[in-house]
């Protein structure tokens, strides 16, 4: 009797890499896409607004400079849209296949990263251990969301080990740390954590 | 960020994309550089993160790890520094991958 694989994604001696999800999994990932390229058609206006679940894709660049952000916002909105488009379309249409190469396993990686974030969006997710009875009606969501995470990590293994050894200078490019002291108590939109009881 | 464990293998080499981060870092003139800054997040794992500063810059898996501490720990980190268009260049490569950065000149 054949037993599910110990691995889901892994690196062969071709130069590209195996897939060994089972069906489910396969079905899973072949859906989920639809659901977030459906809610980046939104955007497909220049002007049109960043709906909340799906403003982790779209951070500021210049947080505090109106003006600054509107031109960086021309100059990278269309570029980064297509861009999770992309990887979102190849996850879809590449779920079923068994192999894929280097490219097709970096898209994987960025269409789970955007399915993730904003499933987490979605998820209201924070530091916090969060644990959802099947009753919820976000268990759905949630469940999706942890086995996400998991096919995430296992790739994110997979591909560091494929990393070229870094250059002799690449870790003297970047100055000590100029605040110094732990900061703390920042949220990941940089404004101050709720005191704790 | 969030902590997950698991473990694989092999060799064949993702390309980094440092090539276009290494160019000039040097041509900064006499203008107070601007700084590359990752804020921490509940959602993205942190290997990923670490993933992600060692593909994008080059560093280690010390000095990447290093930084996702502090981006965790601390809530941001400066990753970068460089020109505004390099810094603004940086930014944009670490949207494309989910990471909440912004840019901000030294002080």
């Amino acid at each position: 009797m054949m037993g599910e694989p110990l691995w889901r994604i892994r690196a062969n001696a071709r130069g590209g890499y195996d897939v060994g999800l089972p069906d489910e999994e396969r079905e899973l990932l072949a859906v989920l896409p639809g659901r977030m390229l459906g809610a980046l058609s939104a955007l497909s206006k220049p002007e049109a607004s960043v709906p909340d679940d799906l403003r982790r894709l779209f951070p500021p660049a210049y947080p505090t400079d109106a003006s600054a952000e509107s031109a960086y916002i021309r100059l990278v909105r269309e570029d980064l849209l297509e861009h999770h488009r992309e990887a979102l379309t190849l996850l879809r249409d590449s779920a079923e296949m068994t192999h894929l190469d280097t490219n097709g396993v970096i898209a994987w990686l960025t269409a789970l990263t955007d399915l993730r974030l904003m499933l987490g969006s979605m998820l209201n997710i924070t530091e916090s251990e969060m644990e959802l009875d099947p009753e919820d009606p976000d268990y759905y969501n949630w469940i999706c969301y942890q086995y996400l995470s998991y096919l995430q990590h296992e790739i994110v293994t997979v591909l560091t080990e494929q990393l070229p050894t870094p250059a002799t200078d690449a870790n003297e490019r970047l100055p000590e740390d100029p605040w110094g002291e732990p900061l703390g108590g920042l949220r990941w939109d940089g404004t101050p954590r709720p005191e704790q009881p | 960020m969030i902590d997950v464990s698991a473990a694989s293998a092999r060799t064949i080499e993702v390309a980094p994309e440092i090539e276009q981060s290494t160019e000039s870092r040097e041509h900064v003139s006499f203008d107070r550089p601007w700084l590359v800054i990752v804020w921490n997040d509940p959602i993205n794992l942190m290997s990923y993160v670490t993933f992600v500063f060692q593909k994008l810059f080059g560093y280690s898996l010390e000095k990447a790890t290093k930084l996702m501490r502090d981006v965790h720990e601390k809530g941001r980190a400066v990753v970068a520094t460089g020109t505004r268009e390099r810094a603004e260049l940086d930014v944009a490569r670490l949207h494309r991958h989910g990471l909440w950065a912004t840019m901000e000149q030294s002080g």
